[in-house]
């Protein structure tokens, strides 16, 4: 069977609520029909329908929009069941009711007051009926709660229409089934008595809000949600209008249904704002979108009547049963079955999406060009093209032709609103990358981190990993890291031995020419005297020949981990020899010994031995994260911050349930000209590393050129930054090591770089001042030169994209400002999620006014 | 141990003639170099062409050997001994007067090298379409309907990197920046196989000889290798069945040896290439890295000969093609120059004997592997303006020889006539042609359909329509 939808039009439009004249004519013998006074305060809502055991499906209440009370029938005080209908419906609207129920041919009389009739059985068993009904009103409110949340005082059919969605949407799927079990329990749920007299029948909220004004004022704490009670200051809140009630983004939907005059509780609505509220209207708020954005609307609604129609998901088509296509409305809606072939009685033989397509029909696919010989059947997709059944090629477009748009309203066929369409489209051209992040809060956040060898993009990473994985490290990966800890650590011992050989030439050489000067060329004295406190015993001499030799022809790796075995003791005896020590202690002199060597090398005995395990210092100190040097990456999620007091940090539920993936590539692993960046193209933002204090280093290229390190990451900077795949990419740069620079600052002036030749720090010459505050002084010198050099990647940033640059400080050592930094990041990227999602949803806005940015 | 040798070392500019230090070095055995290198016979090394062409060139440096033309065939032993004359220099001096000696040496051997260039012009008084022409060939003549798109394989979700057909059936492998490896039936057009990577950043894919598994190696600097009739595990994903690991950088191309479903090459961002043992995960050899003969810079990719599968030849950011031998590692046997670019494809001509190139300068060329000659430059002459040359990407022969299909990053896939260096046809002008750049492609091994796959997430089959027969 075709998929039936009986459309239940809510006759809001019609209800413009007529009051009689007070009766002053002469007494009469029957009772007058009198209305009672309203009270405003008291909003009956919606009555729910019967729901009889075995229905799958429960039609969510509505709520009424129309102030007035009904005092005089009081709903049953409990319901075991609740199979009966409740009589919850003003005077007004039963006079209504009757009027229209007299009116030939209304089978509905709008869906406010229609389910509140005991007695009216036909009705019911459509309300029954219509539980497809709803769950299609459902859906296609959703584009109507979008309008409806911009426009909070506008009244419309469509708001009606999609209360039931509001009551169930929500951002997340799970939640959002969690919801809708929830609504249902309430429709279950005996009705509630209230105290006064009114029978107020929410679905969500069962209470009047005075009533629960009162009673939760006492109870409930500052800035706790009124609906479900929890406090957590940091979760914002939609407050209503009326009654000032706070409610977490998990609850607002409930609380406040569709909102049919904006962001009040649905036993709010119909009474007055706040004064002190006026403000308010009209802003949008963050919470609402949050929530509502996490569905796409229905951009373009069907009319809609009541009657059975059938609608194509896959070409967008919709129209009556047994009729040709009405309009064309928006494809892949969550609505109806299956569409039957017989749905719009078509005779023709030709099929479309499965169903067969009326004559008219066939005149059109005749003249926009499509081969019907031999009655094929086709797939058409919504933006028009087609291809036959079975077949992979798409044969054509339909709406290709000019001649279409007006050939189709010839024919009395839709055409497709090129209005609706194309501006989807265009908004995610527009906004390619970011829109479907935003809009999908599930999506994982890649966040590419990036720099020059030894930048600290290491540290970071692994920082991160010890700061938001319970197990950051596996096995294997602690027994790799070992590996390359005690690989760097036979490195570091090269590299002295090297030195000690030129230590030890030349305190030859000076001692050679003390002999000359003492002119005693007694060969003998000179035997003697070749010693110095850098000669090593021939054994070790061994050893370090070997490792030289080993390390000069660069396969380190091949020797372990047998050398773990090997040469434990014999590393031993070579550190613990004077000779190393003293070269040791010239360590400032080896420019190719990293700074942090001198953390390994003063615990060489331990890290040599074959049953070390590195402890996550070590693992923070190593150089790099695995022996391969590839790309690597971890998923991690913000923990939400525990200490209170903290910056105050705005962070939803929902984002804190953001995943973030980070990846840290190795500028070398990126190959030449950084080719395989195209790669990375899906990330939302760049973290480039720098070592601030690289100023002064320099480096050997394969070339045997030497480098300064700064003018290094200055050149791959540059090369990434207006690398093709990151023209509209938001660019992080991380100043790292930012705590040695202090350090350094005094025995090298910035001005080392070549880049940095004009720093002319600001020099406070006042001496008590130095030393009053001496500390502070230097932390500002540091402070001065970080503002510095940021201010010149931002300049050379800006020359070469013409956007803005973020920068931020880290120390890959220390958690917090790594953690400080990666937040940073989010930040951005939240900051730039927002202005698109601002453009964005202007574009939906039809009213301005709905807008106060 | 510098110092027992610094008279000689000081008049050491030309120590190299003299063989008196290295006999003096082979006498002394007690040092642990010496021990530990294999005692061999010395004999002078080899200094071929290059002493031809630079008289002088014995007195400035050690032998450049990477310069070296020997023929092919060259022995082992040569090579090896070769290679311990610059371990005795290694080990005669202390290490940082070492570096200086190499830095002095490539100095010298790019001047040499751009000598070697220079003659090589001279000598090089035609090239194979000028021949062509002279003996009255004409070109390949294609209509619009001679090669048409038959197949579009939609299915991934993200830019196409690689694709591998397999050798006897008509499968293909597809590699994906979506994570995915799919395994297609062309035929059909049917997927049979999809495989969740572990790490997303893939660049290359391979199938094995006897079409049971597949390698794929990417930014993760490993080589994974999957069975594809291994059971899969309870999310539906196939497991890896062995990790190669060794390389220092990304893993740019692999390729299984032909008949041998074992053995794998693969190339690297390390400047490497490596042969592996795929059953036991271990590395048999590597070609480059430290030796001096090798790429200096990232290995792109490498193709097999088909006739010889001890050969293949590799491609670089170095902007040369290195041609290797299986059998003798640490070292290449030939380096063709000639692109000004990095060589993003090499690939072996069908007969064995000459292989062709794609480079980011915008041209293939056809080298001849024995000579070293550059037989042709494909490229397009009406070039526009310099900046946006579109880079090859990926390059084919057809079963003939006949047809050189190359992809360019601007989504063009001209079909070149080897003979007359004439565009038959650009697939990209074709209907139903890509819309992205063309990352890769592949003929399929009886030649008769060619796969290509593009940045635009789609791969097609192109076959030879019509009457049209293959060539």
């Amino acid at each position: 069977m075709d998929r039936r939808l009986m459309v239940v039009l809510s006759a809001a439009e019609s209800a413009d609520y007529s009051f009689a004249d007070e009766y002053n004519g002469p007494p009469l013998p029957y009772d007058i029909p009198r209305a009672v006074p309203i009270d405003v305060d008291r909003i009956p809502l919606a009555a729910v329908a019967p729901a009889s055991a075995g229905l799958p499906d429960l039609p969510v209440v509505h709520p009424l929009p129309s102030p007035s009370s009904s005092p005089l029938k009081k709903p049953p005080p409990t319901h075991a069941t609740p199979a009966p209908p409740l009589p919850v419906a003003s005077p007004t609207s039963v006079i209504e009711n009757h009027a229209s129920m007299d009116r030939p041919g209304a089978e509905v009389s709008g869906a406010l007051g229609s389910f509140g009739f005991p007695d009216r059985s036909t009705d019911l068993s459509e309300v029954v009926d219509s539980s497809g009904a709803i769950g299609f009103s459902d859906e296609l409110g959703n584009g109507a709660a979008w309008s409806n949340e911009m426009m909070p005082n506008r009244l419309s059919t469509e708001s009606a229409l999609s209360s039931e969605f509001s009551f169930r949407s929500s951002a997340s799927g799970d939640e959002d089934e969690a919801v809708a079990l929830q609504a249902k329990k309430a429709l279950l749920v005996t009705f509630q008595e209230s105290g006064q007299s009114s029978c107020s029948m929410s679905p969500a909220v069962g209470v009047t809000p005075r009533a629960r004004s009162e009673d939760l004022d006492m109870k409930i704490i500052k800035r706790a949600c009124h609906r479900c009670l929890k406090r957590s200051r940091f979760t914002e809140k939609e407050t209503c209008l009326v009654c000032d009630a706070k409610y977490c983004s998990g609850c607002v939907l409930r609380a406040m249904g569709s909102m049919p005059e904006g962001r009040k509780c649905i036993s709010c609505i119909g009474s007055p704002i706040l004064e002190s509220n006026r403000g308010r209207l009209g802003r949008s708020s963050r919470v609402l979108k949050k929530l509502l954005s996490s569905r796409e609307g229905c951009s373009c609604p069907p009319n809609l009547k009541p009657g059975f129609y059938w609608y194509d998901k896959v070409s967008g088509y919709w129209g009556k049963e047994g009729h040709k296509p009405d309009r064309i409305i928006t494809p892949h809606l969550n609505v109806g079955g299956i569409l039957m072939r017989n749905a719009s009685n078509g005779n023709t033989g030709i099929l479309i999406n499965g169903r067969e397509i009326t004559k008219v029909e066939l005149q059109m696919l005749k003249w926009a060009g499509v081969h019907c010989a031999g009655n094929p059947h086709f797939w058409l997709n919504a933006d028009g093209t087609y291809l036959e059944e079975g077949q992979k090629n798409v044969k054509g477009q339909i709406w290709e032709k000019p001649i279409m748009k007006l050939l189709c309203p010839v024919l009395s066929l839709p055409f497709p609103s090129k209005v609706a369409n194309p501006s989807g489209e265009e908004v995610n051209n527009l906004f390619h990358r970011a829109v479907p992040d935003c809009f999908d809060t599930k999506a994982l956040q890649k966040l590419l981190l990036l720099g020059h060898h030894e930048s600290g993009t290491s540290t970071i990473f692994k920082q991160a990993k010890f700061l938001y994985s319970s197990v950051p490290f596996s096995e294997d990966e602690r027994e790799d890291i070992k590996l390359m800890i005690q690989t760097s650590i036979y490195n570091y011992l090269a590299i002295l031995l090297e030195g000690r050989e030129r230590f030890e030439e030349e305190s030859l050489d000076e001692q050679r020419d003390k002999q000359h000067l003492e002119s005693s060329g007694d060969v003998a004295f000179d035997k003697q005297n070749k010693v110095t406190e850098y000669s090593i015993s021939p054994r070790l001499r061994a050893f370090s020949d070997w490792l030289l030799k080993i390390m000069a022809s660069g396969n380190l790796e091949a020797i372990f981990p047998a050398a773990t075995r090997e040469y434990a003791p014999l590393v031993e005896e070579l550190w613990k020899d004077s000779a190393i020590q003293a070269t040791y202690s010239r360590r400032n002199e080896l420019q190719s010994l990293p700074s942090y060597a001198s953390y390994f090398l003063e615990r060489v005995i331990d890290i040599s031995r074959a049953e070390y395990e590195p402890s996550d210092m070590d693992i923070l100190c190593a150089e790099g994260i695995n022996s391969s040097n590839g790309v690597t990456y971890t998923d991690f999620q913000f923990p939400c911050l525990a200490y209170v007091g903290s910056s105050i940090d705005d962070d939803d539920q929902q984002e804190a349930l953001l995943r973030y993936q980070l990846i840290r590539v190795h500028t070398k692993g990126l190959g030449e000209n950084c080719k395989w960046l195209g790669m990375f193209e899906d990330v939302r933002i760049v973290m480039f590393c720098v070592a601030i204090t690289d100023y002064d280093e320099y480096y050997e290229d394969a070339n045997g050129t030497v480098r300064n390190k700064m003018m290094e990451s200055k050149r791959i900077f540059e090369g990434i930054a207006g690398h093709p795949t990151f023209e509209q990419m938001d660019f992080l740069l991380i100043l790292s090591k930012i705590d040695l620079l202090e350090q350094k600052m005094d025995m090298a002036p910035l001005t080392l770089c070549d880049w940095f030749g004009d720093y002319n720090p600001v020099v406070s010459y006042h001496p008590q001042n130095k030393n009053r505050r001496g500390a502070q002084i230097d932390a500002t010198k540091a402070q001065q030169a970080f503002h510095y050099v940021a201010v010149k990647f931002k300049r050379l940033f800006f020359s070469i994209t013409g956007r803005k640059l973020y920068v931020t400080q880290a120390n890959g050592l220390d958690g917090d400002s790594v953690d400080a930094a990666l937040r940073y990041a989010r930040e951005i990227i939240k900051w730039e999620e927002r202005l698109v999602c601002d453009i964005h949803e202007s574009m939906y806005s039809t009213e301005p006014s709905s807008y106060s940015h | 141990m510098t110092r027992v040798h610094g008279t000689s070392r000081a008049a050491a500019p030309a120590p190299f003639t003299p063989s008196a230090p290295l006999n003096t070095v082979l006498a002394r055995p007690s040092r642990t170099v010496a021990a530990a290198l294999p005692r061999l016979p010395f004999r002078r090394p080899l200094l071929l062409s290059v002493t031809s062409l630079s008289p002088n060139a014995r007195s400035v440096a050690p032998p450049p050997s990477f310069l070296q033309s020997h023929s092919p065939q060259c022995g082992d032993e040569e090579l090896g001994e070769e290679f311990l004359i610059f371990g005795y220099w290694a080990w005669l001096m202390s290490f940082s007067e070492l570096k200086d000696r190499h830095v002095a040496a490539t100095a010298t051997v790019n001047t040499l090298r751009d000598r070697l260039n220079q003659k090589r012009q001279q000598l090089l008084d035609t090239d194979v379409a000028g021949y062509a022409k002279s003996q009255g060939r004409t070109a390949v003549n294609f209509c619009s309907t001679d090669l048409v798109c038959c197949r579009t394989l939609q299915g991934h979700t993200g830019k196409v990197y690689s694709l591998d057909w397999t050798s006897e059936k008509n499968r293909i492998v597809s590699a994906s920046q979506d994570g995915r490896l799919i395994i297609w039936n062309a035929l059909t057009s049917q997927k049979t196989h999809a495989i969740k990577l572990p790490c997303a950043w893939v660049m290359t894919c391979a199938f094995a000889p006897n079409g049971h598994s597949v390698a794929c190696g990417g930014l993760d600097s490993e080589c994974s290798i999957f069975n594809l009739n291994s059971q899969v595990d309870r999310y539906g994903n196939i497991p890896v069945s062995r990790v190669l690991t060794g390389h220092k950088g990304y893993v740019s191309s692999c390729e299984f040896v032909r008949d041998q479903d074992t053995r794998l090459i693969t190339g690297s961002g390390d400047q490497t290439c490596v042969l592996w043992d795929v059953t036991t995960g271990q590395r048999i050899s590597v070609f480059g890295g430290e030796f001096p003969s090798g790429h200096t810079s990232d290995v792109l990719s490498i193709s097999i000969n088909s006739s010889n599968s001890n050969i293949f030849v590799s491609g670089s950011c170095d902007a040369t093609a290195r041609l290797w031998d299986t059998r003798i590692a640490s070292r290449a046997i030939r380096t063709y120059q000639g692109h000004y670019g990095d060589v993003n494809t090499v690939k072996f001509f069908p007969d064995g004997q000459r292989f062709g190139t794609g480079s980011d300068d915008g041209t293939c060329r056809l080298f001849d592997m024995r000579t070293g000659h550059q037989l042709q430059v494909y490229s397009q002459q009406q070039a526009n303006n310099d900046q946006d040359i579109p880079i090859v990407t990926s390059i084919a022969f057809s079963i003939s020889g006949r047809l050189l299909f190359a992809g360019y990053s601007n989504g063009d896939c001209y079909v070149w006539d080897t003979l007359l260096a004439e565009v038959v046809v650009n697939l990209g002008k074709l209907q139903n042609s890509h819309e992205g750049r063309i990352s890769c492609l592949g003929l399929s091994a009886d030649g008769s359909a060619l796969c290509t796959g593009s940045w635009d997430k789609n791969l097609k089959i192109w076959a030879f329509g019509g009457h049209r027969k293959v060539i």
